[in-house]
């Protein structure tokens, strides 16, 4: 039998329950100072010259500096370099820093930073080791110039500094082997790194640099001021692991920025008068599957042109995208986007595919019933579908196609066995490559066709090499125009990738947070605001 | 006891040696390559041979295991090869969201589902067991991240109650640690409530029908004295046992949990570990668990001297 003195104390212990948590919301509501939370990505190498994973960069362009940044239209322009200027023969560039540039533990940036910077970067970075294989000597000139010599002109060199450049570390930390991580986290870029605050696992926190002096100039792409308006921007990558969540955190103002919501639920956001969607990178990615040159059937380029035949990139880039809103197809080697793309050579597509033509062109090929095995990466469903719908268009024209699932990690340790299926090999990947690095020869690792000091498929063409290689040589924007239309042609009839389509992926932020500075692949922390919810 | 004691701690040593050669050779066999992680999806061969060489990793699995072992009786885990820092310092970060969770669920979990056990066992047949017994089924089989992410809707983003997700570390207070624990705390609860509910049921159904009670019925013991005084102390060793067993594997496995309300604990660690084929993390964490799971076993089993005393080791 329940008292009345016991129903009462009951009814109070639950008011008291119900109301905690309003008593507790003030602390767990999300605060309107000048704060940014962003879910970007995971981060867990914090040295962009030991990967070169997207989010490694995005922390690096906070922390670090460059010498040269491109604008929206991959022009370079100075960054930290504030004069420079060329020898008459061209083989001499002298660089001079700008007044102010100061690291987060307070010593001034010099010119010797920078050589080691440099000489760190050239021993890994594509663009670095065509530099170095250039250079005569990179020295010091006083505390604030150094000077790049080299051995013949290098018309690209400006290009090569802005793109993938190197970000300029102090000396200590450029001393280390390229593939000994730096984990300092002292950079002299417009955000400092929060030590005290970081949180593996769950987030990492950077303060505005009170100290850093942004460029006169208005921000565009990489290039111009990098004027911090915020205070603090801190970096869930906790939420990274389930975007579900992280969407409706990003619903209950928990977090301000989401950058890659699943395609699934972008209805849901768009319901949501407090958030927008909006593609930062115009550009995107193109979709590419990746043949083994090196084996059978695709070491004969007949099979490999019967796969520019096969792929129909409309069902490719709705299996692997979905909505048509954010794909396209993509018929240059270049991409859509960049100004090196072209129409040459690429009278082999045809909406929907030729599916006989593929047919005819594999019987030419001499095919005879070899295992095709296709890695798929269950853990990322985009390229997971397209491998499934392709084996399915290989298997419709007679082939023997195999799908071999693993997550990314293990594609990325397979894809490097260069023997036939039989001993672990494989015959096709799909992977994406952002356009804007697609338009830069000079940084792109899918765009060699040396052989088996090359990326991954391993395609070999000395003629296709041999232009390649003039590209750095190039001053003008038209040369290397013309230069582009004389490889795509060789391109497509080698064949050593066959492009799915190029897609664009929408960010979504809260309708508070605005200035977001679109650039290729990476979320530069500058010029955002956020206004009072 | 102390023989008894021993003799478990010796064996234990044995269950975790081959815990840890087990893991290592698992890891290596399986396929992935860190090197490759770590260089990025654009990596040339080259830089991934870098990599590869700078960490050890071309050397023969006999010397990497040795180091590994070496490295291990000294106290030394490792360090991550992602986030080149100490496996211990990286584990110790995390064990503080981990444990909180845990103890708060088992609290809650024991709490309730003993209550639920006992209260279904005392009116078995009746309404209150049919519908206790249905909750336990309906709690057993429906995913951890079905409940969390309907809390999440309800009590976070119609109401703003409760946070998303997130964790506090309690030295930030108490308030804003118990608030971002309340909703995970309630989703990993579900199954363990259903699951020590139904234990709980079992056992007392069996004490109930002895002999005994019947006896204490006839001498006049009240209900409360019958149920918690002589039922439950005599079931309680198979109750005992699943608490601690579902302790343990709270500790290692709260990953759903911690994915769904985004809690840095030691089971989010792991699978990020094995994502990017982080060899020492994956260790070190199993070798720690491991160990876990053999002191918590140990002590559930002394524990029974103290509620039967015909126990005796």
């Amino acid at each position: 039998m329940i008292s009345r003195r016991d129903l009462i104390k009951t009814g109070m212990a639950a008011g008291a329950a119900i109301s905690i948590p309003s008593l507790l919301r003030a602390q767990t509501s999300p605060s309107t100072d000048q704060t940014v939370r962003m879910v970007i990505d995971n981060l867990s190498v914090f040295d962009p010259v030991v990967t070169t994973a997207d989010s490694t960069y995005t922390h690096a362009f906070a922390v670090y500096d460059t010498l040269f940044g491109t604008d929206s239209q991959f022009a370079p322009h100075p960054q930290m370099v504030g004069k420079w200027d060329v020898s008459d023969d061209r083989k001499t560039y002298t660089f001079e820093l700008r007044d102010g540039l100061g690291w987060h533990d307070g010593t001034p940036v010099t010119a010797t930073d920078c050589v080691a910077s440099i000489r760190r970067w050239g021993q890994v970075a594509p663009g670095g080791q065509l530099l170095m294989a250039r250079v005569r000597d990179i020295s010091k000139k006083d505390d604030k110039t150094f000077a790049i010599a080299l051995k013949e002109p290098l018309g690209a060199l400006l290009n090569i500094l802005a793109f993938q450049g190197p970000f300029i570390m102090r000396e200590k930390d450029a001393n280390l082997s390229p593939a000994e991580q730096v984990t300092a986290n002292i950079g002299s870029g417009p955000f400092k790194f929060n030590h005290a605050l970081a949180r593996p696992g769950a987030s990492f926190t950077y303060d505005r640099n009170e100290k850093y002096v942004p460029r006169t100039e208005a921000p565009d792409g990489l290039a111009g001021g990098k004027i911090v308006k915020v205070d603090r921007v801190i970096w869930d990558i906790g939420l990274f692991a389930d975007q579900q969540t992280a969407l409706a955190a990003l619903h209950s103002g928990e977090i301000d920025f989401l950058l890659a919501p699943p395609l699934d639920l972008l209805p849901v956001i768009e319901s949501d008068p407090n958030l927008e969607l909006q593609v930062l990178d115009k550009a995107g990615s193109d979709y590419l599957l990746r043949m083994n040159c090196l084996q059978k059937p695709f070491d004969n380029v007949k099979a490999r042109q019967a796969m520019l035949h096969l792929v129909d990139q409309e069902a490719m880039m709705r299996a692997a995208v979905g909505d048509p809103k954010y794909f396209r197809t993509v018929t240059s080697m270049f991409g859509n986007e960049t100004p090196m793309s072209n129409d040459e050579n690429t009278e082999w597509f045809k909406k929907g595919g030729d599916p006989e033509k593929a047919k005819q062109l594999f019987k030419e090929a001499g095919y005879d019933g070899e295992k095709v095995v296709i890695l798929q990466p269950t853990d990322w469903a985009a390229a997971s579908n397209a491998s499934q719908l392709l084996a399915a268009e290989l298997r419709k024209i007679g082939l023997n196609a195999e799908l071999a699932p693993s997550d990314w990690g293990g594609v990325v340790a397979r894809r490097a066995n260069k023997g036939p299926v039989e001993d672990g090999g494989w015959s096709i990947f799909i992977t994406t490559e952002p356009e804007a690095i697609l338009g830069n020869v000079i940084t792109d690792v899918t765009l060699p066709m040396n052989g088996e000091s090359g990326w991954f498929g391993w395609p070999k063409n000395d003629e296709y090499e041999a232009l390649r290689v003039k590209w750095a040589d190039l001053e003008t924007l038209e040369e290397r125009k013309v230069l582009a239309r004389k490889m795509q042609q060789i391109w497509w009839d080698y064949v050593p990738s066959v492009l799915l389509g190029q897609s664009v992926a929408p960010s979504a932020r809260r309708k508070t947070l605005t200035g977001l500075i679109g650039v290729p692949a990476w979320i530069p922390f500058w010029n955002m605001q956020k206004a009072e919810a | 006891m102390a023989v008894y004691i021993l003799r478990r701690s010796i064996s234990a040593i044995g269950v975790m040696a081959m815990v840890g050669m087990f893991v290592f050779l698992l890891l290596r066999l399986a396929p992935g390559d860190p090197a490759a992680m770590i260089a990025g999806r654009s990596a040339t061969a080259e830089m991934i041979a870098g990599i590869r060489e700078q960490m050890g990793l071309n050397d023969p699995l006999p010397v990497q295991f040795i180091r590994w072992v070496r490295d291990l009786i000294g106290g030394d885990f490792g360090t991550s090869i992602f986030a080149g820092r100490p496996v211990l310092e990286l584990i110790s970060q995390r064990l503080e969201p981990t444990i909180s969770l845990s103890i708060l669920t088992m609290i809650v979990s024991v709490t309730v589902g003993v209550s639920f056990g006992v209260l279904a066992a005392w009116r078995a047949g009746g309404l209150v067991d049919r519908i206790l017994t249905a909750f336990a089924t309906v709690g057993f089989s429906v995913p951890v991240f079905v409940v969390g992410f309907f809390l999440i809707y309800l009590f976070a983003i119609r109401t703003h109650w409760l946070p998303v997700q997130g964790y506090q570390p309690i030295d930030h207070g108490f308030g804003p640690w118990l608030v971002h624990l309340i909703l995970p705390t309630v989703t990993l609860s579900v199954p363990y409530i259903a699951f020590i509910a139904r234990i709980t049921r079992a056992s007392m159904l069996e004490v109930l029908s002895e002999d005994y009670m019947r006896t204490a019925a006839a001498k006049g013991a009240s209900s409360y004295a019958m149920l918690f005084h002589h039922a439950l102390k005599n079931a309680g060793a198979p109750i005992l046992t699943v608490i601690g067993l579902s302790f343990a594997g709270l500790i290692g496995g709260v990953v759903i949990t911690e994915t769904v309300f985004n809690i840095p604990g030691v089971g989010r660690l792991v699978v990020d570990a094995i994502n990017n084929r982080d060899y020492p993390i994956i260790q070190g964490v199993l070798i720690l668990v491991s160990g876990l799971y053999v002191l918590i076993n140990l002590a559930v089993d002394l524990s029974y001297t103290l509620i039967d005393p015909r126990i005796r080791y």
